[in-house]
């Protein structure tokens, strides 16, 4: 029992950080927190039932159609949602636009794909128990992106333009970096990560459209957790928001599961406001 | 305040109401509206998109036949997604605004709770498939009839299963957490305890929990000879029924009808998983041992196939009881001669055991449930054909 | 005829000073149209209408803490919960004898003033995203606790709303209810935005650091805020159940949170007209949408996504024309230092300043290292030294921002403690900032106003209902602000926004707004920064001006010219010690001075 308890709350908690993660990776280049980060989860699950099972194409051409897809998705976000509204960002439109698009993402998936469950193949068929492939799949997928990111930031020139952006907009741009190229590709680098949450949590989760919404919601508390912008934080604390929320749901029950996740999620944001990874405010005058 | 087209039609609508005297000449060939307020995008909404093909249906049918006296069927619908907010708002629009004859639906419980008594205030007849058993009051909602069997008798057909047939002692019951899941379990578990059967284990479950290991276990510990489920979440009744086959468990599951959804069939490791699974089930939707259903379905169905009505992916009692409605309130129509109120209400009053395709509806001035609890009965969930089922083991042919 | 048909708000407008009509206009066509409504008959627009309404009573006080004080306050929700639940439990009787709709709701009305400032007090700690988080918790901790508490809320079967009285029980009668109370709550949260409290909302939101020089503190300001939107919210929960009829957890959706949020963001920042707007375009928008049935959410996303693109500002930037008529080009400021002496009204009772050892390391740093200064009453000291020396450092120990770790300040005879920037306005310090800190949607007569916050001396309450004492408070806080502006050479530009001046107009606005205060100290950090020749020299010559009715000066300046110009005294600090101090003469010619930093 607790290693099912173990088990279940690693998966589903790395796929909650993989989302903070497509949170973060938006967030870097725009500063704005984008609503479609839950639905490109839902639609990793969607896609990924769709071009296996429904079309019949092997994993080895499905995931990198669904990466792609996922990715193509991110950059019209980018172009829809959130260039529109960077020049006003303290207004806060950025929650209107991107909201306006998931829902609609949302939708459409209701209607054309279906509002039940639908199955995701099984895609290697390795494990069983504790040891399923549908518990480790989302850890695995979610080693892989956090390594992934920290090479890509540290040792490749893409990654350092990456992080100029992300920490100084202004002096970016005055450095001649391509600061609006550099923004739609991390917009569709988000696309990919928040697809590949989708698929690798796809045997866990199901092809369900209302995961984008439950994804949208979850993802957001390993980023509060870890700090925003932080790939390390959101990875402890979602991993952390996911065993916690097993646990008690086994402990208190299915009702009182959230209730305890967000009293505890709001006793430790006040005990350290930055996130438990997060910086200190910058000095103020 | 943006001014739209609606907002002139409905200058017109309330001119031509003002005017009185065209009205009674419209009267004899305007259409007959009838509102369907279907959850239809919402996260529980198959049985909306399973009415709504008979619905569809049974307007095309009766308007292709000339319509009733003349007067053709107009279906409009709204899409409530389930939410009481978005329901309240297209109840009034119908009543005041769209001026229909009659609503069929919704078809969530909470959303119904929150608009039977605006239909009441209104007079508006109203016929709906919602489970809750304080929807049906003829003192306080004259004009509400059920259609479908209540919570009531879904529970007493489970519990009986249970009791009498499969003969268990120990009880395990488990929902969602939806509002519905947490009502009916509480109602389930008093009705067990007052027939004297051991509730051994009682539970609500976050229908996006992974994996069931834990509560199942915690159920066969506590030494539960059957599950009883209350949820409509088909992906955690498929969660469930997969886990109890890695347990080697051989429990039976018996409950809610959506554990008979063709859904479950996708999403199960393999077929056998859904074996020693009981949905409430209806004696119309219900085949025999050699797979024959009553004969009346059977021409439903028929007609349903010739005019390409699918019925693989959703329940033959969701589309016959779309269909039912809407020919109980032509036929109210017909029969009053009128698309007044008090005519439609007075007709469903009056009829004993109508002959529908889903039952036979028995409705008086005293009792709104309409639907007779003996043709309530356990299915075998996995033996889905065209929506219809094989009567669940122990039931005498 | 205004004031026949709209006796509350043309008795509003009167107080309101130069408010314009066509400021009210907006709200007068919005009122007659809701009181013209009912001639349709139509039940639907009845309920529309009522949604619309209650769903604004709502937003109303939320959009002092989103709209005006800046808090991502996104899970709103929970409090309509608490106030439909609370009022339909009471009048139920479930919990103890049934009680009177009105009583119900006033009881609700309480429970969402302390549940306002419960989920509202991690703003305090939290900021931005990280508060928005919390309040969603808030949401999902009450919709569950109501799915939970069968016994009280009745679970997921839920229980009914209360019913209302006569006349107040038809469609029509409960829509002019909700109605009254929807005007009600535009007057009181339009008098609070109005008032020093609504500015220093708007300050705390974009000049937190200016807000605290001015004697703004936080947590005083937004607990007032946080019950007045938490009484608000649970009403309309209340009102929300008797209209909705019945009410389960399920009908109170993370959309209809995201509604009350979006109507405010749509509306734009710090308006009222313009989140009232919102919200009624977003209450008909999914109306208009609904025919489509399945594809009817589709099409509201589109509108919504529609109306970001259309309108990038938000309704209130769409209908601010006054502010897109271009100012005149190659303005010059003209100080009149003449005015002062109106402005100072009789003499100031003047103090020194004395800061004794001070001592100040950032970990490694010694910012401050042992400094001692004093400005006396009614002269001009100046502070300089190389970037690094540690003159920003010392104002910020002075206003307050930093405790310092040895030595003290003192002000006349009575120390200063640290870590109370709030504190320092009440004695008598004022100061700019080296980036001009100002509300730049704010006027600029606004901006200045906040200056004088501490002048003033209505209550909330008083506000809220625009009471004599309030109406004198702001009558004289706008005359004086247009004689500080008068002084500076500004008050041709008092109504324009702030965010269309020019930077050095920027930093006279500054100076006005710390001569609000009538200052026995003023603090002034490179005011000089970015001026012409010209400017510079009437810049001196309002200083010396300024000096001259009693307020002593600290100067922090690069500009050697106009240091040596004007001040009585000068301290040179280098890496955070006290190099020399003396006149502008023998500073001069002081060796190490000149080596170290003149020279350079």
């Amino acid at each position: 029992m607790f290693a099912s308890i173990l088990a279940s709350g690693l998966a589903v908690g790395a796929v909650y950080a993989l989302i903070g993660i497509t949170y973060n990776t938006m967030f870097a280049t725009s500063r704005v927190m984008s609503f479609t980060a839950g639905q490109l989860g839902m639609l990793g699950g969607v896609f990924g039932s769709l071009f296996m099972l429904r079309w019949g194409m092997p994993l080895i051409v499905a995931l990198p159609l669904v990466l792609i897809a996922c990715a193509a998705v991110g950059v019209v976000t980018e172009f829809v949602a959130v260039r529109p509204v960077l020049k006003s960002l303290d207004q806060h439109l950025y929650v209107l636009s991107t909201l306006a698009l998931a829902l609609m993402i949302q939708q459409v998936a209701a209607i054309k794909w279906s509002t039940e469950p639908q199955p995701f193949p099984r895609l290697f068929g390795l494990g069983s128990g504790a040891f399923d492939e549908k518990f480790w799949l989302p850890v695995l997928a979610l080693a892989v992106t956090v390594g992934g990111l920290e090479y890509l930031y540290r040792k490749t020139l893409v990654g350092h333009a990456f992080l100029a952006v992300a920490e100084d907009n202004f002096a970016a741009r005055a450095l001649g970096l391509p600061e609006r190229g550099l923004r739609v590709a991390s917009y569709a680098l988000a696309g990919a990560i928040g697809g590949l949450a989708g698929f690798s949590g796809g045997e866990l989760l199901l092809a369900f459209f209302a995961n984008g919404a439950l994804l949208n919601f979850y993802g957001f508390v390993p980023i509060a957790l870890g700090g925003l912008g932080n790939n390390r934080g959101a990875l402890i604390g979602g991993l952390a928001l996911g065993l916690f929320q097993q646990a008690a749901n086994f402990i208190v029950g299915g009702i009182f599961s959230s209730v305890a996740v967000f009293a505890l999620f709001i006793i430790v944001l006040l005990a350290a406001p930055q996130g438990l990874f997060g910086h200190a405010g910058a000095r103020r005058v | 305040m943006s001014f739209s087209r609606r907002e002139f039609t409905l200058g017109g609508a309330a001119l031509a109401g003002a005017a009185g005297l065209p009205k009674v000449a419209l009267a004899q060939s305007e259409p007959i509206r009838i509102g369907w307020l279907a959850a239809m995008t919402g996260p529980s909404s198959a049985p909306a998109i399973g009415f709504d093909r008979g619905v569809q249906f049974a307007a095309a049918q009766i308007n292709a036949a000339g319509g009733v006296k003349g007067r053709k069927i107009e279906i409009i619908t709204r899409d409530t997604q389930g939410d009481p907010t978005k329901a309240v708002n297209a109840t009034q629009e119908m009543i005041s605004q769209l001026k229909v004859h009659a609503i069929w639906g919704p078809t969530n419980s909470g959303e119904s709770l929150a608009v039977t008594p605006i239909m009441a205030r209104a007079k508006m007849p109203n016929i709906h498939p919602c489970v809750v058993d304080s929807l049906i009051d003829t003192a306080k909602f004259p004009n509400a009839f059920r259609l479908a069997p209540s919570n009531g008798q879904w529970d007493d057909a489970v519990r009986g299963y249970c009791l009498k047939i499969l003969k268990v002692k120990k009880i395990a019951v488990i929902g969602d957490t939806t509002g519905y899941g947490v009502s009916a379990v509480g109602a389930s578990v008093a009705a067990f305890q007052k027939d004297g059967a051991e509730v051994v284990y009682k539970a609500n479950i976050d229908a996006t929990q992974p994996d069931m290991t834990p509560d199942l276990l915690r159920a066969k510990n506590a030494g539960a000879e059957v599950i009883v489920v209350w949820s409509v979440t088909t992906g955690m009744e498929a969660r469930m029924f997969n886990t109890r086959a890695k347990m080697g468990w051989d429990v039976a599951f018996v409950g809610h009808p959506s554990l008979s959804s063709g859904e479950i069939g996708k999403l199960i490791d393999k077929p056998a998983n859904w074996d020693k699974v009981y949905a409430v089930g209806y004696k119309s939707a219900s085949y025999d041992g050699v797979g024959k259903l009553p004969a009346k379905s059977q021409e439903l169905i028929d007609r349903l196939t010739k005019a390409k009505v699918e019925l693989g992916d959703t329940l033959f009692w969701w589309v016959a009881g779309g269909y039912d409605a809407i020919a109980l309130i032509a036929k109210a129509v017909e029969v009053s001669g009128g698309t007044g109120s008090e005519g439609i209400t007075k007709y469903w009053n009056s009829l004993n055991k109508y002959p529908g395709y889903f039952g036979n509806y028995t409705f008086n001035d005293k009792q709104h449930n309409g639907y007779p609890t003996e043709e309530v009965v356990m299915s075998a969930a996995s033996s889905v054909k065209n929506g219809t089922f094989a009567l669940a083991p122990g039931y005498k042919a | 005829m205004r004031s026949e048909t709209l006796p509350a708000q043309a008795g509003a407008r009167a107080t309101r000073g130069h408010a314009s009509w066509h400021a009210l206009l907006p709200f007068a066509v919005l009122l007659i149209l809701s009181l013209l409504l009912p001639l349709t008959g139509n039940d639907y627009w009845a309920l529309i209408a009522t949604r619309a309404a209650i769903y604004w009573i709502l937003v109303a006080g939320l959009n002092l803490i989103v709209g005006y004080a800046g808090q991502l306050a996104i899970g709103y929700v929970a409090l309509l919960t608490l106030g439909a639940y609370t009022t339909a439990v009471l009048t139920g009787g479930k919990l103890m004898a049934p009680m009177p709709v009105w009583g119900a709701l006033a009881a609700a009305g309480a429970v969402g003033a302390l549940f306002g400032v419960i989920v509202g007090l991690p703003a305090l700690r939290l900021r931005t995203f990280y508060f928005a988080m919390t309040t969603l918790g808030f949401a999902t901790i009450v919709t569950q606790i109501a799915l939970a508490w069968q016994s009280v809320t009745g679970g997921g079967v839920g229980l009914p709303g209360p019913d209302m009285p006569a006349p107040f029980n038809s469609a029509w009668g409960f829509y002019y209810l909700c109605l009254g109370f929807a005007v009600f709550c535009t007057l009181i949260t339009a008098n609070v935005a109005r008032s020093r409290y609504g500015r220093a909302l708007i300050a705390l939101r974009d000049a937190e650091v200016a807000a605290e020089a001015v004697g703004i503190s936080k947590p005083g300001l937004l607990v007032k805020v946080f019950m007045l939107a938490g009484t608000l919210a649970a009403i309309a929960g209340g009102l929300f159940a008797s209209l909705q009829t019945y009410i389960t957890p399920d009908a109170f959706t993370f959309d209809l949170s995201l509604l009350f949020f979006i109507s405010i963001l749509i509306g734009g920042r710090g308006s009222i007209l313009g989140p009232l707007l919102g919200t009624i375009l977003l209450t008909i928008l999914p109306e208009i949408a609904a025919p489509l049935a399945a594809w009817a959410t589709f099409l509201y996303a589109v509108l919504l996504l529609a109306i970001v693109l259309l309108m990038p500002g938000g309704i209130a930037a769409l209908l601010d024309w006054r502010n897109r008529k271009p100012l005149e080009s190659g303005r010059a400021i003209t100080p009149r230092p003449a005015a002062l002496a109106e402005l100072y009204g009789q003499t100031l009772q003047a103090r020194a300043l004395k800061v004794q050892g001070a001592a100040l390391a950032f970990g490694g740093l010694r910012a401050l290292d042992g400094v001692d200064l004093e400005v006396a009453p009614g002269q001009v000291h100046g502070l300089i030294g190389p970037n690094g020396s540690g003159k920003t450092t010392m104002l910020n120990v002075i206003s307050g921002y930093y405790q310092p770790q040895a030595g003290g300040v003192l002000l006349g005879d009575s120390p200063l403690p640290g870590n109370a920037p709030t504190k320092r306005a009440l004695h008598g310090i004022a100061r700019t900032f080296q980036t001009p800190r100002l509300v730049g949607e704010a006027s600029v007569l606004q901006n200045v106003m906040m200056g004088g916050t501490v002048a003033g001396r209505a209550s909330f309450i008083e506000a809220m209902f625009c009471l004599p004492r309030q109406l004198r408070d702001e009558r004289e806080m706008a005359q004086r602000a247009r004689v500080a502006l008068r002084v500076v050479g500004l008050e041709e530009l008092a109504d324009v926004r702030a965010d269309r001046l020019q930077h050095s107009e920027l930093r006279f606005m500054e100076i006005a707004r710390a001569l609000m205060l009538k200052p026995c100290l003023l603090l002034l950090d490179e005011p000089a920064a970015g001026l012409s020749t010209e400017e510079i020299l009437r810049l001196g010559a309002l200083i010396k001006a300024v000096s001259a009715q009693g307020t002593g000066v600290l100067l922090v300046e690069h500009h050697a010219d106009l240091i040596f110009d004007i001040c009585d005294h000068v301290t040179v600090l280098n890496l955070g010690r006290v190099l020399a101090h003396g006149t502008p003469a023998e500073i001069r010619v002081h060796q190490e001075v000149v080596s170290a930093y003149l020279g350079a």
